[in-house]
């Protein structure tokens, strides 16, 4: 820990040294206070970092060798922070300037961002990948206001991000009214509904310890979002040359695992069940997620249905169940959640007509279990808890560091007869995904040489020049009908990273290039597949992937709508019985077309399209490929199916 | 009773037990007034078998590659026993899901059997020979058809849209469907869309052409 200075100037003794300041020069004889000559602005008393070094004499003090916010730095590279992304803003321009050079522009390196949303949405991307947060740095104001989209997706995504906004807490400190605008009295408040922790430190000795508490708490499962908001002030004033300031120690904390006494009962259920089924929603946080959820599944034969919101469990796997989902459940006498994020609507259906209506689709005495670390923090406001699951044995815990144990507990209850009778149910399982990957294929040749392009026969060209390639999918697949995940073998951790989180649009291509920036020390082939609505929101992503040379081959799913509310629409033009010729309004990017290989070309991206031949495809894929292979973004704009 | 007694035998330990079951159910049923087709059909709407079984107990059933049939069956003039049914309903097969006597008590179950084997499911609606595929493509896309089942009918899973293209229901299904949808499908009212033009729509689905083997695409097999 830091010792604080005897030699210090704490908050009131500044206060009462400025207040005699002011009065020596009023009472200068023959001169009103009011017009007297203003006295050289000096740090203000609130916040006062302890460590700052004050004026000692009347001569102006213009430059310092060093400043608070290099030690910020000192306290960011501790951590092992890879990258800064930003939009660049003046609150936060201490901390920019002793970034690129006190800090020498590495780890961080500055990412040049056009827009906060942007910003999160690369660190979404890129801690999904490597598994650790990279920083965003935005204003306390309009660019929290900017992120808080992307920061509710990372916070519904569980996924660990670190957020700086920078601030000017003292009024008397702001010089313009750019800067009164730009500042906020509570910047937090803007986040807080969706960060998992945030903090204002008022010293660098402070800054220090919630930095490293920050990225601790973000790092503890379930990981989320945190934010400090940053002084001005704080980053820019001078350190004393006698100040003493320690980095804190980083100790990671370890993932919470499931209470044993439940864990021995889920697992006395699971070995006695006729029809066991585990659903995946994020339960690996790393690679050894995906080998602890193939241990217990091939322990107990048992089928699996991933959600996919992580890579959790091999696509061609022959316990891999997953297009047999709503089959399996229905019949499931024993239920099991990993992190899934909607427990109760994974064993119920809802059905989407004038009157609202569920059921479910679970045996009434069917057993349920649920593993989810989401249990262990919960807020309010924000409705992302999903609605109340009854489940029968409830385990608060992270599931990677739970499932070693259940599968050992599993272990010992399983007797020789079980074994035997365990391994005749792998081969039905065997046999039935076979025919799934058979009907998926047949269903697949429907369309192929349709144009537009049919989303079976993109991801299948897609497939068949990647899959002898260190590939990574990026992209969230859920608007072209899952092919991918349906006819390709993923097997690692990063073949694939889920989707946003929180729905919310906008999050693909910032999330895909930051994923790119974390595979490019790894030589990864990283693919987007790309909905046209989600890259408008905020296109500039692509000019940030051109001008730091990240390798991505984005491949547009160019269906020209926003085609989700094109359906929606449609179904209340149809319940009304009007107008069913109409839902393309308001829904639809259409006259004119988007030029979306221009719009990338405009930002240095190699592009080509529209193309809505599909024999066009694999020329226009191997081409782009290369480019890619160059250590440079590509873009093919491919004209598609709905879905 | 007969696939009682062969499960009974399959599974000795369980038999007397399972017999009993049946026996009783069986009596219970027996004891009842005449089954009820118009209570059977309001039971049939709130357990929302149509969604599955179709408006009329049609069915969705599709052809796989491996030449069986997949899907929800057609139940209309069901072929089943009472007893049968009712046992089938409350501890189903493949993908539907039980419904237990909470849910639905065997006299429901029994006026939906009768509702299932009344004669009003019968009637036909016949594809018109007028019926324009071309017209069917323009209505087809301009009515939002190709939103869910994409632009050449071929279905997706996303949406929950089944493939049309070529259809796998006769005509007469297909209007009851669209009417009256399972499931998902927004209800397409005779006000918005014609029997003329559903016609002209299901002439255009017709002649979509089946897919070629998958088997002899090679991207389709790596």
């Amino acid at each position: 820990m830091a010792i604080r200075n005897k030699n210090s100037v704490n908050r009131r003794n500044f206060l009462k040294s400025a207040a005699v300041g002011a009065a020596a020069i009023s009472a200068v004889p023959g001169v009103p206070a009011a017009s007297a000559t203003p006295a050289p602005r000096v740090p203000a008393a609130f916040p006062i970092s302890p460590e700052a070094e004050l004026p000692s004499s009347p001569a102006e003090i213009l430059t310092t060798d060093r400043s608070g916010s290099d030690f910020m730095v000192d306290v960011i590279k501790s951590l092992g922070i890879e990258y800064v992304c930003a939009n660049p803003g003046s609150s936060f321009r201490g901390l920019h300037e002793s970034i690129i050079n006190y800090g020498g522009n590495r780890s961080p390196e500055f990412i040049t961002c056009c827009h906060e949303e942007s910003s999160v949405g690369m660190a979404h991307g890129y801690a999904k990948i490597e598994g650790k947060p990279l920083l965003v740095m935005a204003h306390g104001t309009v660019g929290l206001q900017h992120a808080a989209m992307a920061v509710y997706n990372a916070y519904c995504d569980r996924v660990p991000i670190m957020i700086i906004g920078g601030n000017l807490i003292d009024a008397t400190s702001r010089i313009s009214q750019v800067e009164w605008a730009h500042s906020v009295q509570d910047a937090a408040s803007i986040l807080r509904d969706y960060v998992k922790w945030d903090d204002l430190p008022i010293s660098l000795t402070h800054f220090a310890e919630s930095t490293v508490r920050a990225y601790k708490m973000a790092m503890a499962p379930p990981m989320l979002p945190v934010l400090l908001i940053v002084d001005g002030e704080l980053q820019e004033n001078p350190i004393r040359a006698d100040a003493s300031l320690e980095v804190p120690r980083l100790t990671p904390t370890a993932p919470p695992v499931g209470d044993s006494g439940a864990i021995e009962e889920a697992a006395k259920l699971l070995v006695s069940a006729q029809n066991p089924v585990l659903i995946a929603g994020r339960s690996a946080r790393t690679p050894a997620g995906i080998t602890y959820l193939v241990e217990l599944a091939e322990t107990l034969q048992v089928p699996v249905i991933d959600q996919m919101d992580r890579m959790n469990f091999p696509t061609r796997h022959p316990l891999n169940q997953t297009e047999r989902s709503r089959e399996l459940i229905s019949s499931a006498d024993v239920i099991v959640g990993l992190e899934v994020n909607d427990f109760w609507g994974a064993v119920h259906s809802f059905r989407d007509q004038m009157e609202r209506t569920s059921r479910p689709i679970a045996r009434s005495d069917a057993k349920t279990i649920s593993i989810n670390s989401a249990n262990l923090f919960v807020k309010s406001n924000y409705q992302n808890f999903q609605r109340y699951p009854e489940v029968d044995i409830d385990i608060p815990a992270d599931t990677e560091a739970t499932l070693p144990a259940l599968t050992e507990a599993v272990k010992r209850n399983l007797d020789a007869s079980r074994k035997s009778a365990l391994s005749d149910r792998r081969a039905k399982l065997a046999a039935a995904h076979d025919e799934t990957l058979q009907r998926t294929r047949d269903a697949a040749a429907y369309a192929w040489d349709a144009s537009p392009v049919s989303t079976a026969r993109l991801s299948a060209e897609l497939w068949n020049q990647i899959k002898d390639e260190d590939w990574s999918l990026v992209s969230t697949v859920g608007f072209l009908s899952r092919w991918p995940l349906r006819l390709w073998d993923f097997e690692k951790s990063y073949h694939y990273i889920g989707g946003a989180g929180g729905y919310g649009i906008g999050y693909n291509a910032p999330a895909s290039v930051g994923a790119a920036l974390a595979n490019r020390k790894y030589g990864r082939l990283t693919l987007n597949i790309q909905c046209d609505g989600d890259l408008m929101y905020a296109p500039g992503v692509l000019w940030t992937a051109a001008h730091h040379r990240i390798p991505l081959l984005t491949v547009m799913h160019n269906n020209r709508g926003y085609h989700q509310e094109v359906m929606q629409v449609q179904i209340m033009a149809d319940r009304h019985s009007r107008g069913i010729d109409r839902a393309k309004i308001g829904t639809t990017l259409t006259d004119p077309h988007i030029d979306f290989a221009k719009l990338a070309q405009s930002m240095g991206v190699y592009a080509e399209g529209p193309i809505a031949d599909p024999k066009d495809l694999a020329p226009a894929i191997t081409r782009a490929i290369q480019v890619v292979k160059r250590g440079e973004p590509a873009l093919l704009d491919v004209i598609t199916q709905p879905r | 009773m007969t696939t009682f007694i062969r499960i009974a035998a399959k599974k000795v330990k369980f038999a007397a037990f399972t017999l009993s079951l049946a026996f009783t159910c069986s009596a219970r049923l027996q004891a009842r007034p005449p089954a009820d087709p118009q209570n059977g059909k309001a039971v049939f709407e709130k357990l929302a078998c149509f969604r599955c079984h179709g408006s009329a107990g049609e069915g969705m059933s599709q052809p796989s590659s491996a030449g069986k049939d997949s899907g929800p069956p057609k139940i209309a003039s069901t072929h089943l026993s009472l007893q049968d049914f009712v046992h089938t309903v409350r501890e189903p097969r493949g993908q539907m899901p039980p419904f237990g006597p909470k849910q639905v008590s065997d006299a429901e179950l029994a006026d939906v059997y009768a509702f299932l084997q009344s004669a009003s499911l019968q009637k036909k609606i016949e594809l018109p020979s007028t019926a324009n595929s071309q017209n069917g493509e323009h209505f087809y896309n301009a009515f939002g058809c190709y939103e869910c089942h994409g632009y050449q009918g071929q279905g997706s899973v996303q949406t929950g849209g089944s493939r049309l293209g070529p259809p796998q229901i006769p005509f007469s299904g297909f209007v009851t469907y669209v009417r009256q949808p399972a499931g998902q499908m927004p209800p397409y009212t005779a006000k918005a869309v014609s029997d003329a033009q559903l016609a002209d729509i299901y002439s255009f689905l017709q002649s979509r052409p089946q897919a070629a083997p998958s088997k002899s695409i090679p991207l389709l097999n790596k």
